[in-house]
């Protein structure tokens, strides 16, 4: 009884949804004349006459390893430093979480301001060291570093939340053994910290890529909702987006959702194998 | 002696220092775009490409120009209303079926329990499409009820967070009542729930969060600026007033303050809650 109304919910709102979508993704169907039953068509085209969806596939990953690498990198070191018992420590950790309760929305229209190419802020530090002003935006190439940019700089407090937690798990005693052993702070962090806190970077990797593969809030915004410039920042959460509710192709649109859920299963899958056979038990 | 202790304290002193120049590094990179988009917010047009932080005469009208040039009292209302509704529905469903999961036997517990959890696997991406059919079919495109309805009867997340706070509280408490006949919605409503307070806490915290941050949906639910939110607003003033910084950043620091406020009141929940359920990772 209890349990009803979630249960209802989710019926209507997750299980139908879910059998529906995969229903659309083999048929033709713009909303205004009826469903078209075309079999695999949706997908033959996805992979074989689409010449926008290899790109939007290769950008995804470019996009994906862009914020995944430097959040991790950054992420580990921020959540090493915060993890000390420091006067003022907690200051800190507030501080540098903060970007944890911006929206998508808002931190891109920020970084657009930044990224502004005659007179954004970026480009006149560059001028003080004389480098030239950089096309942030405008250039295809460079409009993907930013989109990574801006992601990695929301996604590395959440990364850091997550890896300090498993950090604070860690026992202290280990670290003082290796101290009496003459172990440096590199090698702790390496030889101790790493291997004990696996499964929270595995849960992080997971995570990001999960959201990076279905990227959209921040790329619609910073760089004005076509992927564009050209196709420098065409990924997939965009190509569906267009697809869906520009192109009305609700069907096309709702084949290339499936082949994205089921890329992203494949990646989680093999990542968890691979975090469980490297797993080591202290 | 005294030389080796007084080459001990050198020693900690230079180390600290370093530690904390990093520790303020860091801040100072998570901080600083919302620094300058808030320095950006008070400068006048003339003024908003010069690279000093605090502008030489705050311009509080820039905060006036935002009010006259997009309804964002309305908005605000808007956002108010769905955050609130979809975050007491949340917290009333999700407690009720994670006390029943916790607590209540009944045919088919761990099976539902296991299968409502699964859903969590579901990306957006997925149901994003069949979802919008789905309203559209109910004929709530473009009205309120397409905002607040969908997340209004709790998700499976948020169960699972209630259900395992359940099982942590000790069985002595509702014994004494069921010896004396109480009713399970009893039991429920005036013996455990007031000791959840801080698993719902979290969960009301990441559920107005994610509503007043979510932009996708809005974007695709709703045209009419009288019921639109917050995010869709400054994405539409961006659009109209193509870098017009002073405004758009006096905008985008109105969206961001109350949830900068609610992240500083209540950040031990916000964080628990990131470091329960990977939330925040986009």
């Amino acid at each position: 009884m209890f349990v009803a109304p979630n249960l209802a919910a989710v019926a209507v709102f997750m299980l139908f949804p879910l059998g529906f979508s995969l229903y659309m993704s083999f048929q033709k169907w713009d909303l205004f004349t009826p469903p078209e039953f075309v079999g695999l068509a949706n997908f033959k085209q996805l992979f074989t006459a689409d010449p926008l969806f290899p790109i939007a596939l290769r950008n995804t990953v470019i996009f994906t390893i862009g914020t995944l690498v430097p959040t991790l990198l950054i992420s580990l070191i921020v959540a090493a430093a915060l993890n000390r018992k420091l006067k003022g420590i907690s200051i800190f950790r507030t501080a540098i979480f903060l970007p944890l309760a911006v929206s998508a929305v808002v931190m891109a229209v920020v970084w657009q301001f930044l990224f502004n190419t005659n007179n954004g802020l970026l480009n006149i530090m560059l001028g003080w060291i004389g480098l030239g002003p950089v096309p942030w935006l405008i250039d295809p190439n460079w409009a993907m570093v930013s989109l990574c940019l801006v992601s990695a700089w929301k996604s590395v407090p959440f990364a850091t939340v997550v890896l300090l937690a498993a950090m604070q798990g860690v026992p202290e005693t280990l670290y003082q053994a290796a101290k009496i052993d003459g172990a440096g702070a590199v090698r702790r962090l390496f030889f101790i910290t790493l291997p004990l806190i696996r499964g929270a970077v595995s849960f992080v990797v997971v995570i990001s890529i999960i959201n990076a593969f279905q990227a959209f809030d921040q790329v619609y915004v910073l760089t004005g909702g076509h992927g564009g410039p050209e196709t420098g920042t065409y990924v997939l959460g965009i190509m569906l987006f267009q697809h869906a509710f520009a192109f009305l192709e609700f069907g096309y649109a709702s084949a290339l959702a499936w082949v994205m859920f089921a890329i992203l299963v494949v990646l989680t899958a093999v990542q968890l194998r691979l975090a469980r056979r490297n797993a080591l038990e202290y | 002696m005294s030389s080796h202790i007084a080459r001990v304290v050198r020693h900690s002193i230079v180390r600290s220092a370093v530690l904390y120049s990093a520790l303020i590094a860091m801040a100072w990179c998570a901080l600083f775009p919302i620094l300058w988009g808030l320095s950006g917010s008070l400068k006048s047009q003339a003024e908003i490409s010069a690279p000093n932080l605090l502008p030489t005469r705050p311009q509080w009208s820039n905060y006036a120009d935002v009010f006259a040039l997009m309804p964002f009292g309305r908005m605000f209302v808007n956002t108010v209303l769905y955050a609130g509704c979809v975050t007491a529905g949340q917290v009333f469903f999700c407690s009720l079926a994670g006390y029943a999961f916790a607590r209540l036997e009944f045919r088919g517990r761990e099976t539902s329990f296991v299968l409502y959890l699964a859903t969590l696997m579901v990306p957006l991406t997925v149901t994003v499409i069949p979802q919008f059919i789905l309203m559209r079919t109910f004929g709530w495109t473009d009205t309120p009820w397409a905002m607040i309805v969908p997340g209004l009867f709790g998700t499976a997340f948020g169960t699972y967070l209630m259900r395992q706070f359940f099982r942590t509280l000790p069985t002595d408490l509702e014994k004494a009542a069921i010896i004396d006949g109480c009713s399970p919605w009893q039991i429920y409503w005036k013996i455990l729930l007031p000791h959840t307070k801080p698993a719902v806490m979290v969960l009301a915290v990441l559920t107005w969060v994610s509503v007043w941050n979510d932009f996708l949906w809005p974007l695709v639910m709703i045209q009419r600026d009288s019921i639109a939110t917050l995010n869709l607003g400054l994405v539409r003033l961006g659009g109209q007033y193509v870098a017009d910084w002073p405004v758009l950043m006096a905008a985008s620091m109105l969206i961001l303050l109350p949830l900068v406020v609610i992240y500083v009141v209540a950040q031990r929940a916000f964080v628990s809650g990131i470091v329960l359920t990977g939330f925040g990772g986009r």
